[in-house]
């Protein structure tokens, strides 16, 4: 056991203290935070001034509708809903409207042009001009039977901007759709209220007979935790890959051999990485809940409240439990393919299929919530390479008798096991076949070997 | 016969890797507080049968006994081995090193640390203690390599070729640390192809040639056994009594001498006696013993 505690806390220390580890650690989040935020801020860069337009209002009625739907952010699609972002339900619509209206006006200035007697032609030409002097972006053409065939035109200098367009087309169907409304002689507020869609509530049915509230978010947290272990898996699959070669690479292996059990070097190599993996997860962990924290918290002092997902905590226990259970699967697997090859770039080659294994258990969460109790899932949740994410997903849908998911983590561990040994057994053989790469039946002959 | 205790015993063992038998029904026997020198060439199958001491191959039939009972974790930590194919963790401090592989042998704490103090002071590798193994020689490696080897005080001492790139002075210094430790009590298995310094160095010997062992005992014994009959000479003249095939075999040429072997008969005194006669200047005339090496080439040529 000793033994044990010194690879691990060599493989720990010495990888904790690297200058590499340090780095990405704290440029991890650093990074993943920008790759959150940069495509948001890419969008709100807009380069150059507010886009300006004319409008050629050929109905008369147009122009006051749709110039007040311009400026609304034309926010309201077809449907009606209006739950934008984590809303305010203190406020009323048109409150919210406004602050959504103060955020267009900087971006788009529009202006009336009156035909006033010239010809269509003429003040089109004109336009033209204006907009090839780049002193308007484009401009709006509304036909004298909009309103019947819902049909208009815009000529601008680039009609390339997707967001312009969208943000034209719904505010000009809002305000012909306002007109229309309001010329069949209806108030447009009974329509938003009869179009109101109905709001379906899941209640679970459980044993203790009071239906539990479940609005989606353990699935999401189920697929949150898979994609977690999927890019813990990917990330330091090759921390041990990496750890397994290193004596290969400096023939360390043959003082370890004479001094320590197979088995134990693996087990010691595998926990300490992982314990270094842990490490990076936690501090990475700490710093998003800070971050989250810090955030609720201003969105709080704003008047803003967030809804913190309900999932019982027993859940937890098993996110974790079976999150170890699959990291560890995997893991184990980079070891094996670690002892089986000599050098980095070989190992790399070979450990490629490993990647696709987890993605199967991903493609697996759909037909396993659809029927978490056919036999189908049953299976998929006991084979141990899917089981740590299709396990998660019948527990969060409908929660297998416990000896299923005891059953699940049994085998999934049993097989940790089972593949550290073997992996011992082929590394210590292999590595001192002296530099060369084994060949299956090879490594079926080591294995047989006392 | 041997009235020590051996402290390691191989009964028969053979040891195939595939169509290829590296060691074919090897018996031997170390016996305690001596140094057993296993000799011979390149590929002859040493390693193989270290490897199978040390509990990294287990043998394919025969068996291996240490400290008189079957191979186990425990008798791993009562042996120090340095391989012949040396390897540290380059990027680990000297220090952290060592007490790492103090630990792998059960030596733990305070002690570990004393320990490295120790050795790394007398190997006069202190002031390293701090340093990146990478930044060390060649030399200074190999030194902090055979620390590994000695620091949980094996009963059992394995060497596999330690001294090859090391530079005189630190031979002498290993030598004479292995010395101490075998007037200490410590068995020792020393491994080369290097005849010259098994020669110096060991009690026991044996040969092993592609796989199979060609002779042992103690060096005298085999020294004594030997068939051959060498004399050193440097003279002026007596060229006729030379060139008699009746008397000699065969002259070996050096810088400051010939080395003469003589036929089976002859006796080294007849051989001075016609010299004298034949009006030979003799200004060195002496036994020389067999070497090993000259025994080695002997029955490597014998055997094939």
């Amino acid at each position: 056991m000793k033994k044990f505690f010194a690879i691990l806390k060599r493989e720990y220390f010495q990888r904790l203290r690297s200058r590499m580890f340090i780095l990405i650690t704290v440029l991890g989040p650093v990074m993943i935070s920008l790759f959150g935020i940069a495509p948001a801020l890419a969008l709100r860069i807009k380069a150059g001034g507010p886009v300006r337009i004319a409008v050629i209002d050929q109905t008369g009625k147009l122009y006051q509708g749709a110039y007040r739907s311009l400026m609304d952010n034309a926010g309201q699609p077809e449907s009606g809903q209006d739950e934008i972002t984590a809303a305010a339900p203190g406020k009323n619509p048109s409150e919210r409207f406004q602050q959504l209206g103060e955020k267009q006006e900087g971006r788009y200035e529009i202006e009336e042009v009156r035909l006033e007697g010239r010809p269509l032609n003429a003040v089109e030409k004109e336009l033209d001009r204006r907009v090839l002097a780049k002193e308007l972006d484009g401009y709006l053409l509304l036909p004298a039977d909009l309103l019947k065939d819902g049909k208009a035109q815009y000529f601008g200098r680039n009609t390339g901007d997707v967001f312009t367009r969208k943000f034209l087309r719904e505010a000009l169907s809002k305000a012909v759709r306002q007109q229309r409304l309001a010329e069949a002689n209806i108030d447009p507020r009974i329509v938003q209220e009869l179009s109101e869609p109905v709001q379906l509530e899941a209640l679970k049915v459980s044993a203790t007979g009071d239906g539990v509230r479940d609005s989606g978010e353990g699935f999401a947290l189920v697929f949150g935790a898979g994609f977690i272990m999927y890019l813990t898996i990917l990330m330091y699959g090759q921390m041990i890959l990496g750890a397994v070669i290193e004596e290969k690479e400096t023939r360390i292996g043959e003082i370890l051999f004479s001094s320590v059990k197979p088995f134990t070097l693996m087990m010691g190599k595998l926990v300490g990485v992982s314990l270094l993996a842990l490490t990076q997860l936690a501090i990475w962990g700490l710093a998003l809940v800070a971050f989250v924290v810090y955030g609720v918290g201003m969105l709080a002092a704003n008047g803003m409240t967030l809804n913190i997902p309900h999932v019982p905590l027993i859940h937890f226990v098993y996110f974790g439990l079976f999150f170890l259970m699959g990291y560890f699967i995997y893991s184990t697997i980079y070891a094996l393919i670690g002892s089986m090859v000599t050098t980095a770039q070989e190992g790399g080659q070979l450990s490629m299929p490993v990647v696709l294994f987890p993605l199967i258990g991903f493609y697996l969460f759909l037909p396993v919530s659809r029927s978490p109790d056919s036999s189908f899932a049953f299976w998929a949740s006991m084979f141990p390479f899917f089981s740590p994410m299709t396990m998660l997903v019948r527990i969060v849908t409908q929660t297998p008798p416990l000896w299923q998911i005891a059953l699940s983590l049994l085998l999934g561990f049993a097989t940790v096991a089972l593949v550290t040994w073997l992996a011992g057994r082929v590394y210590r053989v292999g590595m001192l076949m002296a530099g060369k790469k084994a060949s299956i039946p090879e490594v079926v002959r080591w294995l047989k070997q006392p | 016969m041997s009235v020590s205790p051996a402290t390691v015993v191989l009964r028969n063992v053979t040891k195939r890797f595939g169509e290829f038998t590296a060691v074919n029904d090897l018996s031997l026997e170390v016996r305690a507080g001596r140094i057993f020198g296993l000799l011979g060439p390149n590929g002859a199958g040493k390693t193989t049968t270290i490897r199978m001491i040390v509990n990294i191959f287990a043998p394919d039939s025969g068996e291996v006994k240490l400290f008189g009972k079957a191979i186990s974790p425990a008798t791993q930590d009562r042996i120090g081995y340095l391989p012949e194919e040396r390897g540290l963790y380059k990027k680990m401090k000297v220090g952290d090193q060592l007490r790492f592989f103090a630990e792998l042998k059960s030596v733990n704490g305070k002690e570990a640390d004393l320990r490295v103090d120790h050795w790394l002071d007398r190997l006069k590798l202190s002031q390293w203690k701090a340093r990146r193994t990478s930044e060390l020689s060649k030399g200074m490696q190999q030194k902090v390599q055979f620390i590994t080897s000695v620091l949980h005080k094996p009963d059992l001492l394995i060497l596999d070729e330690p001294f090859s790139g090391l530079d005189p002075v630190n031979v002498e210094l290993l030598k004479e640390i292995v010395l101490e430790l075998k007037a200490s009590g410590k068995t020792i298995i020393f491994s080369t192809h290097q005849m010259e310094l098994a020669e110096k160095i060991c009690d026991d010997i044996c040969l092993i040639n592609r796989s199979r062992k060609i002779l042992e005992g103690s060096i005298r014994e085999v020294k004594r056994a030997s068939s051959r009959n060498a004399v050193g000479l440097r003279l002026e003249g007596g060229a006729q009594v030379l060139a008699d095939q009746s008397l000699i075999k065969s002259i070996e040429r050096h810088s400051d001498g010939i080395e003469v072997l003589l036929a089976e008969k002859t006796n080294p005194q007849d051989l001075l006696k016609k010299l004298i006669d034949g009006g030979a200047m003799i200004e060195r005339f002496e036994m020389i013993e067999p070497r090993l090496n000259n025994i080695f080439i002997e029955k490597v040529s014998e055997a094939e």
